[in-house]
């Protein structure tokens, strides 16, 4: 699914940011990637979701080397990711309705199939009442919600989320994880940036740990019974 | 999702209200310089048409006897002259009369002093293609009628087509700048939007959208403002032709031959506003993929 071997990461002359970055998801995956501001956690997402090139080393996505692939051929790539970025980048234009419809509109969908999916996955994410509001109109979370359904309304393989719950309540949080567990019990590899301990302990998931641009994997503490989605997770030190 | 609304919200532009005016001022010079030109061809045809194979023949006129006796010596030397040269079709004196009435815008209307000795003027048609030494015809009636001139009008007509084509070139380049400023144009524009937009694209190209797909979006831009300009230029620039064409009327046969505009005139006015479209979606697609193509 997402092999990265020996990657690094520079900005222009300055120092290595990612340094021999070398790991490897596998499909249907579910992974916590945790480290202290100014580790590299977006630089390392924006890398998964073809955003920008490593400095050095090979990632290979879905099979391709994305090192060797002509330009013209990454957008395929880019539809098998679905993103939910930290500011949730919707379109302030745009109604809730169409930005989740976005996807679809540029893998060329048609319009009956966009308006029947796109509705149903705003009432899973539960904003059927809010189709037609404009970003601008919705709370954080009814937002992050929006940008999750984006992310996901095209059945991505692979679904990066940028810190989704920092904008967000505990409870909202809860329920945003709990769709992205949903997602990946119908095979979406999930990765989630996050600096929630709490979360990382309820949902005992394994978790890359980055640190001064370097990776570790550490395994998944034992879960505590699944909690409910409107219930207070167990906050740790 | 009664009404698509746009990826890119390019119609809320600043742009959206300035660029038609300024393609339209542009395609207003373009169709007038463009106008200007066929006009002065069809201008100089006319005069090519009226002067071709037409030649001027001035002898000394014979003060206070301008029908006497010598002056009809001086008529039948050179008329002879004329005949006996190969290629000559006709000769025509120019009645005394015809030749005062040539003077009266600067001499007035009414009986000139009699001792001005008025030119005697004679038209010839010659054939073109016969090949005539004028240089010798001009000698030879010299030598018959001295003090004759042989005006070729030839001679005339060449330099009047000479400065029309320059004009014409002239036009043509001021179309050429025109459409080159138009480019530009189109290139800041689109390279507003785009800085304008950066964050709409940055997401378009992220979650998958082709380089092709948001250039569509300027080009479906680049097209509106291109034929709003083009239609605004060209109503402007039809009406000033019309009225131009008007007040040439006006003007008789005096100065100029009658000023023509035919069907290939309004057809090629037609195409300025087409032209524009076209310039702008070339020019607004290829700004987009170019800058596009930093993106990783």
């Amino acid at each position: 699914m997402v092999r990265f071997e020996n990657v690094a990461k520079r900005y222009g002359h300055g120092p290595e940011v990612l340094r021999d970055l070398t790991f490897q998801l596998r499909p249907g995956s579910f992974h916590f990637l945790t480290g202290p501001s100014g580790a590299g956690k977006t630089t390392l997402l924006k890398l998964m979701y073809l955003a920008q090139r490593p400095s050095r080393g090979t990632i290979e996505m879905f099979g391709h080397d994305v090192g060797k692939m002509r330009r013209n051929d990454l957008p395929p790539l880019r539809r098998r990711i679905g993103v939910v970025f930290q500011d949730f980048r919707l379109l302030d234009h745009l109604s809730a309705l169409e930005n989740v419809a976005l996807p679809l509109r540029i893998a060329g969908a048609r319009r009956e199939q966009i308006e029947a999916h796109v509705s149903e996955l705003l009432a899973w994410v539960g904003l059927a009442g809010q189709i037609n509001a404009r970003p601008s109109t919705l709370s954080d979370g009814e937002k992050q919600r929006v940008a999750i359904a984006r992310a996901v309304i095209g059945r991505p393989n692979l679904l990066l989320a940028d810190e989704p719950t920092g904008n967000i309540d505990l409870a909202q949080g809860l329920r945003i994880l709990h769709l992205f567990e949903e997602l990946n019990k119908i095979g979406t590899t999930v990765v989630i940036a996050t600096h929630d301990r709490s979360l990382i302990t309820t949902f005992g998931r394994p978790e890359l740990r980055l640190s001064n641009g370097e990776l570790t994997l550490h395994k998944a503490a034992p879960a505590p019974a699944t909690p409910h989605p409107d219930a207070e997770p167990a906050r740790q030190a | 999702m009664s009404r698509r609304a746009a990826d890119l919200p390019l119609a809320s532009d600043s742009t959206r209200r300035t660029i038609p005016m300024i393609v339209g001022a542009m395609v207003y010079l373009a169709a007038l310089a463009l106008a200007g030109t066929f006009a002065l061809d069809g201008t100089v045809r006319q005069w090519s048409d009226s002067l071709r194979g037409a030649l001027t023949v001035q002898l000394p006129g014979v003060a206070g006897a301008p029908d006497g006796v010598e002056a009809q010596t001086r008529i039948d030397t050179a008329t002879a002259v004329l005949l006996e040269t190969r290629g000559v079709l006709s000769v025509a004196t120019v009645p005394h009369e015809e030749a005062q009435s040539l003077l009266e815008p600067w001499l007035g209307a009414g009986d000139l002093p009699p001792d001005l000795a008025l030119p005697i003027l004679i038209d010839v048609r010659v054939d073109n293609e016969a090949g005539i030494n004028f240089e010798l015809l001009a000698q030879r009636l010299e030598d018959a009628v001295p003090g004759a001139r042989l005006n070729d009008n030839g001679i005339f007509l060449r330099r009047l087509v000479t400065l029309a084509r320059s004009v014409q070139f002239v036009g043509i380049v001021v179309v050429a700048i025109v459409a080159l400023a138009a480019v530009s144009i189109v290139v800041f524009a689109t390279r507003a939007g785009m800085t304008s937009h950066r964050e709409t694209i940055e997401l378009l190209h992220l979650i998958g959208a082709r380089d092709s797909y948001i250039a569509r979006r300027f080009v479906g831009h680049a097209l509106y403002y291109g034929l709003l300009g083009g239609f605004i230029g060209l109503v402007l620039a039809a009406v000033t032709v019309a009225g131009l064409v008007v007040a040439a009327q006006g003007l008789g046969d005096m100065l100029l031959p009658r000023l023509s505009l035919g069907y290939e005139v309004w057809i090629a006015l037609l195409c300025v506003p087409i032209a524009s479209a076209l310039i702008s979606m070339v020019t607004a697609r290829t700004t987009v993929m170019r800058t596009l193509r930093r993106m990783p």
